[in-house]
């Protein structure tokens, strides 16, 4: 069996455009997922059902269906059921963003629940109102107490999208699909491509990791 | 119970405050948890400048009444009236009678993601919309007052559990509170450390300030208050000024919480 690296090297701006996609996908998913999440969560702690309901059926659907279907679901069904189409680019990201803001919104939730009661009444008892409770005392604990989950769910979604190739958005997992067809180096590509995703993801996990031990020593 | 009512003869002596009407006034207080009735028709006052001491045994509501006294709890009848306004009423502001009330809990509850600094400036920085530098000025000369001023810049984790509770005092006391309400304030305390939190809160009497305190200290409570009320089962059994409820309490209960700490054969050998 002989290799030829050298395809790697004459597809590299298509590798890197799509590696360009992929950061960028994952970067504008966690930021429009984290404020989505917590909103979520929000809604999902309120003492009003109609506001709970409605926000738990919609956690509970994106956190429990497959994320290829939901990139599916946006891509062939909404637009029929809006009357509008997107672009492949923006359906994919409107599938990252809910199913994101899903497991943020748990995360989240969690994390403001288990600050105990006792934290709350000694800042109501300071006269404060429960938005102010909320912003300087629960949340900034809840955060840095989640901040590591946060992380975790960032590092999947680095690799997961991956799955918006299937709606052809050109990601690096998209790039290097179509080089592999084109050249039919399908090994040299998938080990490239895998080296790729593995340099940008394995820092990121370490800084997890290193997330992980210094919130630890600062509790 | 009508064998209570003998017990309920008040001392004649003259109340710290009395020729004014109450600061706070707790009036057939009934607070129920489901079918028991935790609090079963309380009624006591606290009058501007008392030391009130609330004693008794543990579960017999003397918390539950002072989470109802800043409304952290809702009573089901009965009214408490702080400064003339009803809290049970709709439409009173609860935050503008919180911010008048300052709060010591028995497990601290310090803000652990802020600085002892900042635990004692974010009431008056968010509540009372004081500028950084006062508000900081304030906190300093608190601190300084319970003896934590080089703790400043430290997180409340770094520090031992009665400084921990003196900074919590410091925190209330930033809002200017009227009246402080102590749940337990010793408790959760080594037994080293209970007489710096004590000396603190003595040193705050002193100074005029209006408390109302639970608490298991009954030395403290001999010493410090002007007026104790005993709690069992939900009810005041007996109140008065420390001298009747310590030396001669009019209470066979009374008698007996006492005897079960050990009190009563103390008072009796005493002169």
């Amino acid at each position: 069996m002989t290799f030829d690296w050298s395809v790697l090297w004459t597809y590299r701006a298509r590798l890197l455009d799509g590696l360009g996609v992929t950061v960028m996908l994952a970067v504008v998913t966690m930021t429009l997922a984290i404020p989505f999440g917590l909103l979520l969560a929000f809604l999902r702690l309120s003492g009003a059902r109609v506001i709970r309901a409605p926000a738990t059926v919609f956690v509970e659907v994106f956190r429990s269906t497959p994320l290829l279907l939901q990139v599916y679901w946006a891509f062939y069904v909404l637009p029929a059921l809006l009357g509008v189409g997107f672009s492949a680019i923006t359906t994919a990201l409107i599938g990252l963003v809910c199913n994101v803001a899903s497991f943020n919104s748990e995360t989240f939730r969690a994390g403001i629940m288990s600050i105990r009661p006792g934290q709350t009444n000694a800042a109501l008892a300071l006269g404060m109102g429960r938005a102010q409770v909320m912003r300087h005392i629960v949340l900034p604990q809840a955060v840095r107490r989640v901040l590591p989950a946060l992380a975790t769910t960032w590092v999947s979604l680095f690799k997961d999208t991956s799955l918006v190739s299937t709606i052809a958005v050109g990601d690096l997992s998209y790039a290097a699909l179509q080089i592999r067809s084109e050249t039919y180096r399908v090994m040299e590509v998938l080990t490239g491509m895998a080296v790729l995703y593995w340099l940008l993801g394995y820092p990121q996990a370490k800084l997890v990791d290193w997330l992980h031990r210094k919130l630890k020593t600062a509790e | 119970m009508s064998q209570t009512l003998p017990d309920m003869a008040r001392s004649p002596a003259a109340r710290v405050g009395a020729d004014k009407p109450p600061m706070l006034l707790a009036d057939g207080v009934v607070k129920r948890y489901g079918a028991l009735n935790v609090l079963d028709g309380v009624g006591f006052s606290v009058n501007r400048g008392e030391v009130v001491c609330l004693i008794g045994p543990s579960g017999s509501g003397k918390s539950t009444m002072l989470r109802c006294c800043n409304a952290l709890e809702t009573i089901e009848s009965g009214r408490i009236v702080f400064e003339g306004t009803d809290l049970a009423n709709p439409r009173t502001d609860v935050r503008r009678v919180r911010q008048r009330m300052g709060m010591v809990f028995q497990s601290f509850e310090l803000f652990p993601h802020l600085s002892v600094l900042r635990n004692v400036t974010v009431g008056p920085l968010t509540v009372l919309k004081m500028r950084p530098d006062a508000a900081e000025q304030r906190a300093m000369r608190l601190l300084e007052k319970v003896g934590l001023a080089d703790k400043a810049r430290q997180h409340p984790a770094a520090l031992s559990g009665g400084q921990q509770q003196r900074v919590a005092i410091a925190r209330a006391l930033a809002m200017e509170p009227d009246v402080m309400l102590f749940d337990e304030p010793t408790s959760a305390l080594d037994p080293e450390t209970i007489g710096e939190v004590l000396t603190v809160m003595k040193r705050l009497a002193d100074d005029g300030m209006t408390m109302l305190v639970v608490t298991h200290e009954m030395t403290f409570a001999r010493r410090v208050a002007n007026w104790v009320v005993v709690f069992d089962h939900g009810r005041v059994v007996e109140e008065g000024p420390p001298a009747q409820i310590f030396d001669t309490p009019h209470s066979v209960r009374t008698r007996d919480f006492l005897s079960h700490l050990g009190w009563s054969d103390a008072a009796s050998a005493a002169p």
